[in-house]
């Protein structure tokens, strides 16, 4: 009955229930898009806290190699579930492909593909980057850009790979590929976040409007979006527990390695790879985000995106905010929060200006536009995830 | 020629000429020889073209055994500067144990010093090396890897507009079913859709990374402050030090006073051009802050070259670049530490010069161990005095702390090199690295010259090139002028 219940509010798609196309195993290839996936988002936040703590960069660092690791796995578990299905496949699993080029195979597998090899594609124009403009001091250059698209497709192309089989699936299979979705949509957020560390990374904008516009825009579309196509109730709030539980791994875990500093000036010592920061407070807006979206199944989508999308953002300001001045305080410069960690280049003269919340928007009216934006935004953001995720949700090949 | 002189200051009493150049002319390198505890040293640098960059150390350990180098590169920044990462250890060459290469990061533009530990059976020494770092160039790309981006761009572009349509055309499909020509025509107008979307997209990436790399240029490739020069119609030249954007732009950074070398704040040079007949190494007086004036000694009539050697607080030197029209002029005699010879017209000698006449008769032989000089090949540049009867000669003198100064200049003025006995940085950088590192200071300041002085150094282009080697004796600066080819 809650089964039935559940599929009613989540969308008006209905589950396949034709038993000859039914899968009832999860494919080795979707448990190669997990290992891509957690190797490249693995690989990233062990980068960027290498980027912080060590320094020194090559392409050869373990965590680009664990980020390359990922479209290396993806690139070639991919071309092979292609080729496999194209020239050796049985008619079943060329009934259940797309054709592309005269290729067949799994839609996600193409868009994994894709990705993959757009990440590696990335690698010679970033070493090009190196030697005509010098080694990273930005994120966001032309071939970085190129290297997250990578990155973003092949988690996206996992998380068809895994929803067209999920759609497909029922009993313990089904069970296991929710799960499994959860998981790698959860790896996609981590990422995300990742991608906006700048901002959301950063505790003292935690009384500023940039902080909740980022976070309006990212967090929503993947909790909405994951959560509807993997058709489980309390799914925003699971993604959110996951990422804060994956996050604060890392957070305590990563210290546990000594590091040196191997760029200078050195104005911190290193003795310990540096954390990336206590996670953002995620899970009072995603709880809300599951009422919401649940109590509110039978309105209209943008009718529950608008409230969804507020109750998200005033949950999340309201739990950060207050959340914000303790984190300034000195009972947070410590294992737990994070806030005595400083990359080497942080001179401890301005140490104070990280235990210390500032203004990113100037004035007042600054700071209200920038939260209507932010209101806008994770509507928006929310809406989207809706839309994406009732598309996933309607896959099958 | 007189009297067009005449004409053309008396009605424009001041000519001004304002010139940009790369600093320390076209030379990159640093060469810097000394001794490390026991053992004695040749240190090669080569600066990374951009920065942030790696730069490559090679070491030749000319006496004494060493086992071990390790270096470490310290920001000068004259304020705040923290402390060196890390040390790493050089790598010693299986085939030529005196021989170790190693790198270093260079995260910034300014001075940084790179501290090396030397040890092996005599002991343990340190050594402290002055290198510049400043971004020269940005690289091309090559044509084989442009065509390779562009046909994986093309490749990416057209398979995700492939996926596009394949997505919305068969991606929801039951499994067995064959598109139907609704599924058809969604799958052609989404593959439209993300055909513009594409097409979107990469001209806006296009715009964005020629915006990114403009902006990468205009902030990061180092450009010599301009030098501007007047001339007042009689005998003196006024100097500026003018600011520029990568100048401007880094002063809150680092310290951009300027500090002695040599006990003077600026050594001017003039070599008439093109024919390098007359050289003159000057010490201006400093007027205020960033200027400068000269009283000109006595020199002839034409235009003249300017190069402007200067350094800042935190050890970075600088060598600007002017062009001056001058009358002749009746000046004193050279006073101080300013000196200038007068020399054959540049490319009248067939061949690499190897005796210089001096003044008082005696001779300045280059003593040249290969035929052929090639570029990249780091050299000491051998020079003696000797009498006409080719006895040496064991009266030099200390030139402003040094043995001698050596300038080398090419043809086409695209080179110009102030090296010292230690090499080619400048002896203020050498005393701050000395303080920071806590090293002994023995780099060639001295108090008795040897009758041979030497000059480490290697030429970076092939060319003609003319070198200056000043010395001093019985109170008299002397300098030989020698020329030499230089191969590929």
């Amino acid at each position: 009955m809650a089964e039935t219940a559940r599929i009613t509010f989540q969308s008006p798609v209905i589950v396949v229930e034709e038993s000859s196309v039914r899968a009832t195993a999860v494919p080795w290839y979707i448990w190669s898009s997990v290992v891509a996936v957690t190797s490249t988002t693995f690989g990233l936040y062990w980068d960027i806290s290498w980027h912080i703590g060590i320094g020194r960069d090559t392409f050869w660092t373990p965590a680009h190699v664990a980020i390359q690791l990922g479209a290396v796995i993806t690139g070639l578990s991919c071309a092979y579930l292609i080729l496999h299905t194209t020239f050796g496949g049985s008619a079943a699993s060329k009934e259940n492909s797309v054709r592309i080029w005269g290729l067949r195979g799994p839609l996600g597998a193409f868009i994994a593909a894709w990705g993959g090899f757009c990440m590696l594609t990335s690698a010679p124009f970033d070493n090009w980057w190196h030697e005509s403009f010098g080694l990273d001091v930005m994120i966001l250059s032309p071939p970085h850009v190129i290297l997250i698209l990578g990155i973003f497709m092949m988690g996206f192309g996992g998380l068809v790979l895994t929803t067209s089989q999920l759609n497909l699936s029922t009993g313990v299979a089904r069970e296991r590929l929710t799960r499994i979705l959860l998981y790698n949509g959860c790896l996609l957020l981590c990422l995300l976040f990742m991608l906006g560390l700048e901002y959301i990374g950063d505790q003292t904008l935690m009384h500023s409007a940039i902080y909740y516009r980022v976070l309006g825009m990212a967090a929503p579309i993947l909790l909405v979006g994951i959560g509807r196509a993997s058709g489980r109730r309390w799914a925003a709030t699971i993604l959110a527990a996951i990422y804060t539980g994956l996050w604060l791994a890392g957070n305590w875990i990563f210290p546990l390695f000594p590091a040196q500093a191997k760029l200078g000036p050195v104005f911190t010592p290193i003795t310990h790879m540096v954390p990336l920061g206590f996670p953002v407070l995620l899970l009072p807006g995603a709880i809300v985000l599951d009422i919401v979206l649940d109590r509110f199944a039978a309105r209209g989508d943008n009718w529950k995106a608008l409230v969804a999308g507020t109750g998200f953002l005033v949950a999340t300001v309201a739990a950060n905010w207050p959340f914000a001045y303790f984190m300034m305080s000195r009972y947070a410069r410590n294992w737990i929060f994070a806030m005595n960690e400083f990359g080497y280049d942080m001179p401890p003269s301005q140490y104070h200006l990280a235990w210390t919340l500032r203004a990113y928007e100037k004035t007042h009216v600054e700071f209200w536009v920038g939260m209507l934006i932010a209101l806008i935004a994770t509507g928006i953001s929310t809406r989207i995830g809706m839309f994406w995720g009732d598309w996933m949700r309607r896959i099958r090949r | 020629m007189r009297n067009l002189y005449s004409q053309v200051w008396t009605l424009a009493l001041i000519f001004v000429t304002t010139t940009a150049a790369f600093a320390h002319v076209g030379n990159p390198n640093v060469y810097f020889e000394s001794d490390a505890g026991p053992y004695h040293l040749l240190v090669t640098v080569n600066p990374p073209p951009m920065i942030p960059g790696v730069a490559q150390v090679q070491v030749r350990v000319t006496s004494g055994t060493v086992t071990n180098i390790s270096i470490a590169p310290v920001y000068v920044n004259g304020k705040d500067q923290g402390l060196a990462p890390t040390p790493d250890p050089m790598l010693r060459s299986v085939n030529d144990p005196q021989w170790f290469t190693g790198k270093v990061w260079l995260m910034q533009s300014g001075a940084w010093e790179i501290h090396a530990e030397v040890s092996g059976p005599q002991g343990e020494g340190k050594l402290a090396v002055p290198v510049s770092a400043f971004a020269r160039r940005t690289l091309p790309m090559q044509r084989s890897l442009g065509v390779l981006l562009f046909m994986l761009m093309l490749f990416l572009a057209t398979g995700i507009v492939s996926i596009a349509g394949a997505a919305a055309r068969e991606g929801v499909l039951l499994p067995g079913s064959v598109p139907s020509p609704r599924n058809r025509r969604m799958g052609r107008i989404v593959m439209a859709v993300a055909t513009v979307l594409v097409v979107a997209i990469l001209v806006l990436g296009n715009w964005w990374w020629n915006a990114q790399a403009a902006d990468l240029k205009h902030n990061m490739l180092y450009s010599a402050p301009p030098l501007s020069v007047a001339f007042d119609g009689k005998g003196q030249l006024s100097l500026r030090i003018e600011e520029d954007y990568w100048h401007k732009t880094r002063k809150d950074q680092w310290s951009m006073g300027l500090i002695p070398d040599h006990g003077h704040l600026m050594h001017v040079f003039l070599l008439r051009m093109p024919s390098m007949d007359r050289f003159y190494h000057l010490h201006p007086a400093q007027t205020s802050d960033d200027s400068f004036t000269l009283n000109l000694p006595a020199i002839p009539s034409g235009e003249y070259k300017i190069f402007a050697d200067i350094v800042r607080s935190t050890g970075f030197p600088e060598t600007l670049v002017g062009k001056v029209l001058l009358p002749d002029v009746k000046g004193g005699p050279f006073s101080g530490d300013d000196s200038g010879t007068a020399a054959l017209t540049l490319g009248s000698s067939a061949s690499t010069t190897m005796v210089s006449p001096l003044p008082d008769g005696d001779n300045m032989v280059w003593e040249q161990a290969a035929s052929t000089l090639k570029t990249g090949q780091t050299t000491w540049f051998r020079f003696r005095v000797e009498d006409p009867q080719q006895h040496p000669l064991n009266d030099l003198e200390p030139y402003m702390g040094m043995a001698g100064h050596a300038e080398f200049v090419k043809s086409d003025f695209s080179v110009f090199a102030h090296i010292h006995p230690a090499g080619s940085v400048p002896m203020a950088s050498l005393m701050l690295a000395k303080e920071d590192s806590g090293s002994p200071m023995n780099h060639g300041s001295l108090h008795t010259v040897p009758a041979e002085v030497s000059f480490p150094y290697g030429f970076p282009q092939p060319g003609d090139y003319r070198l200056f080697v000043q010395i001093k004796r019985n109170g008299q600066i002397e300098t030989g002028v020698f020329d030499a080819h230089v191969a590929n």
